[in-house]
């Protein structure tokens, strides 16, 4: 009996357009007979059609609220608005039947019932449409400008922002648990829309739970819905959010399910609860990157980086987000110190040069100390001695740098100490040896001498 | 000749004549209907108008299609060196550590584990097989190395192990294409062909994607795992040999000598130059920088192809053996090229598919041997990649096209005399190294027995797109359109692995 409660409870969104329709062509056709009054039966037998279905829709509209745990209070007025509706229709087929015994009824003008079946078809119709779909939906393709105009409720993406100095007293619901709920669930589980009848964006809804029941249980996010409806297959029917809808990030689910297994603890900080920063690290300012300078650049002359390339130089952005350019000479190993003039009109932009198996000499420091955004330096396989690498110190982006397979003098290595962000080195194949990088090793630029070895084992030769 | 044109004036006379209503409306019926089909031919736009061009469209790209191009973000590296193990090496004998497995060693598998199911030739209720080789941890990441591979151990903390990837193929050439390309069937681009596509090439004298194979055999999907796909030919891998010429037919014929060489690639070139002037058609311009191209690379690919002249230290670090087709040689001239600009090598090693049907293929004895092969020279080709500073700016990717079963081989249910294992799809071991990565991480894990992922199991797609994405793309930007629709490697899935980014 249930399933056909319900079966007939479904099919209320599509009865109610026939008398929707029924007193829309009613109304119309009243409109054009106005003066004439030739069609009054069939009018009348239009308002009885539109009676009858409307009758049927209220009744499987009153299934469909009983069988589907709608609210009653979300519903009442498209409920009672629908009866009314039916009785106005009801009326007016009264009303214009040409025995109408019922004198009441008859000293009422048609017109008054015409105004109020348009009003009520208008407002019912409205009513059921904002259950099925939201309040919201007709209104939500407007831009924010127009809504707040208009005095709407906007959505607001909150920015959960932390960084190094605040994580720890941040608070773990406040700012970052609400923001997250905020920004993928509450479009729907909110006071108005309750879809589930959950709400998310207070702690009386979290705690609360739904149609189901409470969503966290125990503090054990395996057996809490709130966590457990994230990780489900997303064509999983119940998996959350819908799977149309923008998901939650893999370090959004953790920290959904650390917030449970702490017992969902409302007002503690992040540092409080001991979390591990980690966790929250997605939310930390992004750190540079090893190969661009973090400051923003002009876009380098085009007709001085096709020079360079008409020379046979490798010229390219390091990335379209990115004004910096990466350089190389790869397709020109005759490039030598002369040839240095034709970088100067790109001297700001380039931040990784490659001259490894140039004929560079060491002259090339002097020149290469007037590129101040260069982060990434190979001069490798060359003939350099480093005699003057400490034209290099005002380089405060360099990072890295290669001198691998060169005549580098270990006399020269203290200079690089004075190279002020400098991380790596390689030295790898050059003259230096490794007691005299020891000795200086009290700086913190790792230097890489190589000469890697796999000494030869037993099981090298043994064949199973 | 005044002859022929009366009699085929008269035969048209005479057409037109015999043309009777009724033949024009029948033909209207085929006729209109193939400009209707020929419209929707041209990408579904029943006017025809012409698309607007969204992919990459550049004036020096029509010139030269390898032309170098920035990718959209900050790349962390800019090559690749993918190191395929044809065939699938078991990860429970490298690196999936199962001491439970041991325990349960010559069990019956339970039912459960079996249902639903599919494998290749596992039949009936097969026995566990625990673990051949012995366990270790290593490094300061502490991560599991198997006796199998004692001078990889050297290496492990350069390394990001992904230990439970899936994958939804079993057999040999749809897992290797769906690795390669994305999908299990023939068609698309391979990563390397998307990488070419994207970026281009630096160096003008060598192919930006150049692939190296050893192990006595080519992968069994044949050359479409490192084809272009529906991308331009241009794109895809150049497959060098390490024996005779690295390119075949790179040597002039005899008798011809440079010069001449020289002479007709210039006359051929000012040909096309005057079919470019004449019909302004890019293609041209291209075809003319390919011979340019090719011209320079018989140069230069000899000359990077010969490992002889690197250091003997060096070659003895690989393990190289001249001459020969060997997966270490193959290490070396992977470094070597990455060094000379080449955007993406990769590597296939063919004579991994364990299954135990005789000495070569059982895992605890071929399986072995293999893992001997490849030992020295990948922990070689980290070593000497790090100590040249080109680690930091190149991305290393091992794996096979899936894993094998934590069940002994039972092929036609009956026992079978070497220990084998079969395919298997839902949890094996990859792993990364190289720039941009978190050194020494583990992601995943897997179930007691190494059947099933239980914690960070990523795909096929995850892999491509963690790829994709320290090259400088989003995946999910990264389109070709082709038959009407916006083509990307992963397809309409995959998500960036951050658990091993730095």
């Amino acid at each position: 009996m249930d399933i056909i409660k319900q079966l007939l409870g479904r099919l209320h969104p599509l009865i109610v357009h026939l008398p929707v329709g029924f007193i829309v062509m009613g109304l119309l056709f009243q409109w054009y007979d106005h003066k004439k009054q030739q069609y009054r039966q069939p009018i009348t037998i239009i308002y009885l059609w539109a009676t009858v279905s409307a009758v049927l829709a209220c009744i499987t509209g009153y299934l469909q609220y009983t069988s589907e745990g709608y609210a009653f209070d979300s519903i009442k007025m498209h409920l009672w608005t629908g009866i009314i509706t039916t009785l106005i229709s009801f009326f007016m087929y009264l009303r214009l039947q040409e025995k109408n015994k019922l004198d009441g009824i008859r000293r009422i003008p048609i017109r008054v019932f015409g105004i109020a079946m348009l009003i009520l078809i208008s407002l019912t119709g409205h009513l059921g449409g904002s259950i099925t779909h939201g309040e919201d939906y007709l209104v939500e393709p407007l831009p924010n400008s127009v809504k707040s105009a208009l005095g709407l409720e906007i959505f607001e993406e909150k920015i959960i922002a932390l960084n190094d100095e605040n994580w720890e007293s941040a608070l773990f619901y406040e700012d970052v648990i609400n923001p997250i709920l905020n920004n993928k669930c509450i479009s729907c589980h909110n006071r108005k829309k309750e879809k589930g009848e959950l709400v998310l964006n207070t702690k009386e809804g979290i705690l609360k739970g739904g149609e189901n029941g409470e969503i966290i249980v125990d503090n054990n996010s395996g057996e809490s819905t709130l966590f457990t409806r994230l990780i489900l297959p997303r064509d999983d029917e119940d998996h959350m959010p819908p799977k149309e809808k923008t998901q939650l990030t893999k370090e959004e689910v953790t920290l959904i399910k650390t917030w449970v297994d702490h017992g969902t603890p409302f007002e503690a900080s992040i540092g409080g609860l001991k979390l591990p920063k980690e966790l929250f690290e997605d939310y930390f300012p992004k750190k540079a990157d090893f190969n661009v300078p973090d400051k923003t650049v002009e876009v380098a002359a085009i007709d001085s980086v096709n020079l360079v390339k008409k020379a046979g130089l490798h010229v390219e952005k390091i990335s379209k987000e990115s004004n910096y350019l990466r350089v190389s000479c790869v397709n020109k190993p005759d490039f030598s110190d002369k040839d240095f003039a034709l970088l100067q009109p790109i001297y700001k932009q380039i931040a990784i040069l490659d001259l490894g198996g140039t004929l560079i000499t060491d002259h090339i420091f002097g020149l290469l100390g007037t590129l101040p955004h260069i982060t990434v330096l190979k001069l490798d396989n060359t003939t350099l001695t480093g005699s003057e690498i400490e034209k290099l110190t005002k380089l405060e982006y360099l990072r890295s740098l290669n001198l691998t397979s060169t005549k580098f003098d270990e006399a020269n290595l203290n200079k690089l100490e004075a190279i002020p962000n400098l991380e790596k080195v390689f030295l790898y194949n050059t003259n230096v040896r490794i007691n005299s990088v020891q000795n200086n090793s009290h700086s913190d630029i790792h230097i890489d001498l190589g000469n890697y070895e796999l000494p030869v084992i037993a099981s090298d030769s043994i064949i199973y | 000749m005044d002859y022929l044109e009366r009699l085929i004036k008269e035969k048209l006379a005479r057409e037109a004549q015999a043309k009777t209503r009724r033949h024009f409306i029948k033909e209207c019926a085929t006729g209109l209907g193939g400009l209707a089909l020929s419209s929707i031919f041209m990408g579904c736009d029943p006017l025809g108008r012409p698309k607007k061009k969204t992919e990459l469209a550049f004036s020096e790209r029509d010139l030269n299609p390898l032309a170098t191009l920035s990718p959209p973000h900050n790349p962390k590296v800019k090559s690749v060196i993918y190191l395929h193990m044809a065939g699938s090496p078991s990860q429970l004998e490298m690196f999936d550590y199962k001491p439970t497995l041991q325990k349960l060693n010559n069990q019956d598998c339970p039912a459960s584990l079996l249902e639903g199911k599919k494998f290749a030739f596992i039949k009936g209720v097969p026995k566990l097989l625990g673990p051949q080789a012995e366990f270790e941890q290593v490094g300061e990441s502490g991560n599991w190395v198997s006796d199998f591979l004692p001078h990889f151990k050297k290496v492990v903390d350069e390394v990001s192990f992904l230990k439970a990837v899936h994958t939804d193929q079993f057999n040999h050439g749809p897992a290797q294409l769906f690795m390669h390309t994305g999908s299990p069937r023939l068609g698309r681009p391979s990563i390397g062909a998307w990488s070419t596509y994207g970026l281009g090439s630096e160096n003008q004298n060598l192919p930006g994607f150049v692939v190296l194979t050893s192990g006595g055999n080519t992968p069994d999907a044949g050359k479409s795992v490192w084809g272009s796909g529906f991308l331009p030919s241009v794109y895809q891998g150049v497959q060098c040999r390490s024996q005779g010429d690295p390119v075949l037919y790179i040597e002039d014929p005899d008798g011809i000598s440079r010069d001449l060489k020289k002479s007709t690639i210039e006359a051929i070139n000012k040909i096309n130059k005057e079919e470019y002037l004449k019909y302004a058609d890019p293609e041209i311009l291209a075809r003319i920088n390919q011979y340019e191209m090719a011209y320079r690379m018989q140069i230069a690919v000899p000359e990077v192809m010969n490992i002889n002249n690197e250091p003997e230290n060096i070659r003895q670090m690989y393990g190289v053996d001249p001459g020969k087709e060997s997966f270490a040689n193959n290490c070396l001239l992977a470094r070597k090229l990455v060094e000379e600009g080449v955007r993406f090598v990769q590597l296939f090693d063919w004579g991994w598919d364990s299954h135990g049907t005789d000495h070569t293929t059982a895992v605890d004895l071929g399986l072995r041997n293999k893992c001997r092969e490849i030992d020295r020279p990948i922990a070689a080709l980290i070593l000497d990649l790090k100590q040249r500073g080109l680690l930091d700016e190149t991305l290393i990717v091992w794996g096979g096209e899936f894993g094998r079963t934590p069940m002994q081989e039972n092929r036609g249910n009956k026992e079978m005399g070497f220990k084998g294992r079969d395919h298997h799809g839902d949890a094996f071991t990859m792993w990364m190294a190289g720039g941009g990565l978190k050194k020494g991480a583990s992601h995943g894990k897997t179930d007691d027995i190494g059947f099933s992922g239980i914690e960070g199991q990523v795909s096929v797609h995850d892999v491509h797109a963690t790829i994709m994405h320290l090259l400088g793309f989003d995946h999910e930007q990264f389109t070709f359109e082709f038959q009407g629709r916006h083509y990307r490697l992963t397809d309409v899935e995959g998500e960036v692995i951050k658990e091993i980014l730095a």
